[in-house]
């Protein structure tokens, strides 16, 4: 098993070297996981690109980790020359969400970190507008975040049809109208 | 005014020339939009029925709404469906222009289209077959037919309780109060 | 003359949402001076459904009918996605039929997700007989889904453990005689569209990407291998049994809408290739390897990131579970959400109003998977 991950590890290796507070983990093969402190993370980012290889930019996760009172921004870097994903892991305080933008090092980081601060309510130092991308005038909550109830907000803003809320038996409504007879199907044991 | 429109809805020969050119505004807002293209192509080749697509709305006579609604769009549907000429008619089209389908409860997306714009006709399904959107503008022909497809003339006249509803989700309200 | 043109007055121009040109519900919003673009700004949003929320308030299970709704042209990545994201969080085997079954319908999703962009490329550019035929022939395709799952736009048919229906008997041979006809058709699409002189004269030296950029502006797919860059899903991560078959990696030198049309054409062939093999070798077993009851199914805590290669590139899911009934995040990762945005603006700029439309559907933007 080890001898297959030989990549994995050289690359876990090198990052160790480069910043020693990374926690590199590999999870399995082509998929290693870091955390990271938020602080210098543009600094760690480029080095990932600039020299390691992870050229491709995948994607920025956002997870609400509402019991902790945290965020935690995942983001997704490919390498094209070692095929390995490597996904950085930063935790942020969920009162004052703040980290510096990528969009200097990826065009499209841009959009994500748009996506995000609009969703969960990051804020992203130095991103070049942080308009909305999604949503239009959306006055509540960022809705992606855990404690935004959408089940309320909907009962709120929204009627619904008669027969939807009780969700009862179309074939009732059928055999009511027709005057057939439902038929009986064997109960699951 | 009103005696004016039911002389113009119920006027059997223009109606028999509208039910058989029904110009389909090309809107796609929803993903129903996929089963539009084999529609109206060759294989259920819907131009038999008079169904074919046109670009603008004042052109149009059908607005095809193809599945949910997020609101941002209903804005725009709204403005589209005020632009078109009268007489106009809406298919819903989807389960989830009847209560929400599979979006209930999504917050971004409308539940019930009738609150917001006048529907003549609903296809169910998620999504509707061909033939179902086929069969849905038959029925729609056949209303148009009998003068019954008069969503555009309830419209007007029920224009307040129309934008009450429409107001209540559209916070930011910029589009001009509808001049009739 | 020259003086007048450049004294010209910016002009904005909004393209969409409701414009037959765009592909989806979305808006460009160009700044013109005359007949050319000089900034562009791509508005989405029109299409949010909240999907990633949702699925925090639904069951595993209920998960799937949801996620098949992310991309309309091409449903069976998602599915795809996120049986395999939960199979790596459970450590779940899927018996080899499956995988080989999977197979056949990403690969049967690719030609249709093909075939309906072949009808927007040459619809943008006015030809509309190609619609006529390519969608009419994909509709063969869609009769297959249908009968092997029941729907013909939504299958809903992967699932975590494999696949929800065996292949009804006969039904090799009806893939077979659809493939004939299809392989038998590109023929007559090459006639019509990829050596009309029109189309040659139109999509050569238009929405040039930059070669030495692409990489790093995450072009992904078609687009990418139009650059003459050999990078696929399938065979630099292979998924299910995709590095057991032989199938060759298309590119093409140009970086234009041409060369990336001629990627899509040829990979046509490629998937029909694919296909006859997984017919040829698929292996008899079982099909699904069942997990607990879906009520009560408790994924165990962790994450996890599969990608698979849809027609329009890398499609991603991002999988967290914290051990409970409901999945705590999905997120997607559509590749339409960077080509539709920022190579989009990108490649915007400098173009005629008249290409917009053209240069959108040769990368494929689909605007449902940029806002979910």
């Amino acid at each position: 098993m080890d001898s297959k991950l030989i990549k994995e590890q050289e690359i876990k290796r090198n990052i160790n070297n480069a910043f020693r507070s990374a926690e590199v983990t590999v999870v399995r093969r082509r998929r290693i996981s870091v955390r990271f402190r938020a602080g210098i993370l543009p600094a760690f980012i480029s080095y990932l690109k600039e020299y390691m290889g992870f050229v491709h930019l995948v994607m920025i996760s956002c997870v609400d980790w509402l019991e902790d009172n945290q965020f935690e921004l995942v983001y997704h870097l490919w390498s094209y020359e070692e095929h390995i994903h490597a996904m950085i892991k930063i935790r942020l305080d969920r009162d004052n969400a703040q980290i510096k933008s990528l969009s200097s090092l990826w065009p499209h980081a841009e959009t994500y970190e748009r996506e995000i601060h609009e969703m969960f309510g990051v804020d992203f130092e130095g991103h070049p507008g942080l308009t909305d991308l999604i949503l239009e005038d959306w006055s509540d909550l960022p809705p992606m975040r855990r404690d935004f109830d959408t089940r309320a907000f909907v009962a709120e803003t929204f009627e619904w049809r008669k027969g939807r809320e009780d969700a009862q038996d179309v074939r009732q409504t059928i055999s009511a109208r027709y005057g057939e007879t439902i038929p009986e199907f064997k109960k699951d044991k | 005014m009103n005696d004016d429109l039911d002389r113009q809805n119920n006027n059997i020969i223009a109606n028999w020339a509208r039910k058989h050119s029904l110009w389909v505004l090309a809107y796609g807002t929803g993903c129903g939009a996929i089963e539009v293209p084999p529609t109206m192509t060759s294989r259920y080749d819907a131009e038999r029925f008079g169904i074919t697509g046109m670009a603008t709305p004042r052109q149009a006579d059908v607005l095809l709404i193809t599945g949910y609604l997020a609101i941002k769009t209903l804005k725009r549907v709204i403005r589209t469906y005020e632009q078109m000429q009268a007489p106009k008619y809406v298919i819903g089209f989807g389960s989830c222009t009847i209560n929400g389908g599979m979006y209930w409860d999504s917050y971004n997306t409308i539940k019930r289209l009738d609150d917001y714009i006048p529907v003549d006709i609903f296809i169910n399904g998620c999504m509707p077959r061909p033939e179902g959107v086929i069969d849905g503008f038959i029925k729609l022909q056949e209303r148009i037919a009998r003068g019954q497809a008069k969503g555009w003339q309830h419209y007007q006249e029920n224009l307040d309780w129309y934008r009450a509803n429409q107001k209540k989700v559209i916070k930011n309200w910029t589009m001009p109060d509808y001049n009739w | 003359m020259a003086a007048l043109l450049t004294k010209e007055k910016e002009t904005t121009l909004y393209l969409g949402p409701q414009h037959p040109g765009i592909t989806g519900n979305m808006m460009v919003e160009l700044k013109l001076t005359g007949d050319t673009i000089q900034r562009a700004k791509t508005h989405v949003g029109y299409l949010h459904r909240a999907f990633e929320k949702l699925m925090e308030e639904r069951l595993w299970m209920q998960c799937f009918p949801i996620v098949c709704r992310i991309c309309v042209p091409e449903p069976d990545p998602n599915e795809e996605n996120l049986a395999r994201a939960i199979e790596e969080i459970e450590g779940r085997e899927v018996p080899e039929r499956a995988q080989y079954i999977r197979v056949l319908m990403l690969e049967l999703a690719r030609i249709t997700a093909y075939l309906m962009w072949m009808g927007g490329q040459s619809g943008s550019m006015g030809l509309y007989t190609m619609p006529q035929w390519s969608i009419g022939d994909r509709d063969y395709i869609l009769d297959l889904f249908e009968e092997l799952t029941g729907g013909r736009v939504y299958h809903m048919y992967i699932w975590a453990g494999g696949v929800r229906r065996d292949l009804p008997v006969g039904f090799k041979d009806r893939v077979r005689k659809v493939m004939d006809y299809i392989e038998s058709r590109l023929v007559d699409y090459d006639r019509l569209l990829f050596e009309n002189a029109i189309f040659l004269k139109r999509a050569q030296g238009i929405g040039i990407i930059d070669k030495e950029k692409a990489l790093e502006w995450g072009v992904v797919g078609p687009p990418l291998r139009g650059c003459g860059i050999a990078h696929d899903v399938r065979k630099d991560e292979p998924y299910e049994v995709y590095d057991q078959l032989d199938f060759e990696l298309i590119t093409h030198e140009g970086n234009d809408v041409y060369s990336r049309a001629m990627v899509r054409r040829k990979e046509i062939e490629q998937s029909i290739h694919i296909i006859r093999q997984v017919l040829d070798k698929m292996p008899s077993g079982p099909i699904h390897n069942p997990g607990p009851n879906p009520l009560k199914w408790k994924v165990p805590a962790g994450d996890a990131y599969v990608r698979t290669e849809s027609a329009r590139g890398e499609f991603g899911y991002y999988v967290v579970s914290d051990g409970s009934l409901k999945p705590r995040r999905v997120h997607v990762r559509g590749p339409a959400y960077v080509h539709g945005i920022a190579l989009l603006e990108h490649l915007l700029q400098g173009a005629n109003v008249a290409d917009v439309s053209f240069i959108m559907n040769s990368l494929g933007t689909c605007p449902p998977e940029i806002e979910r």
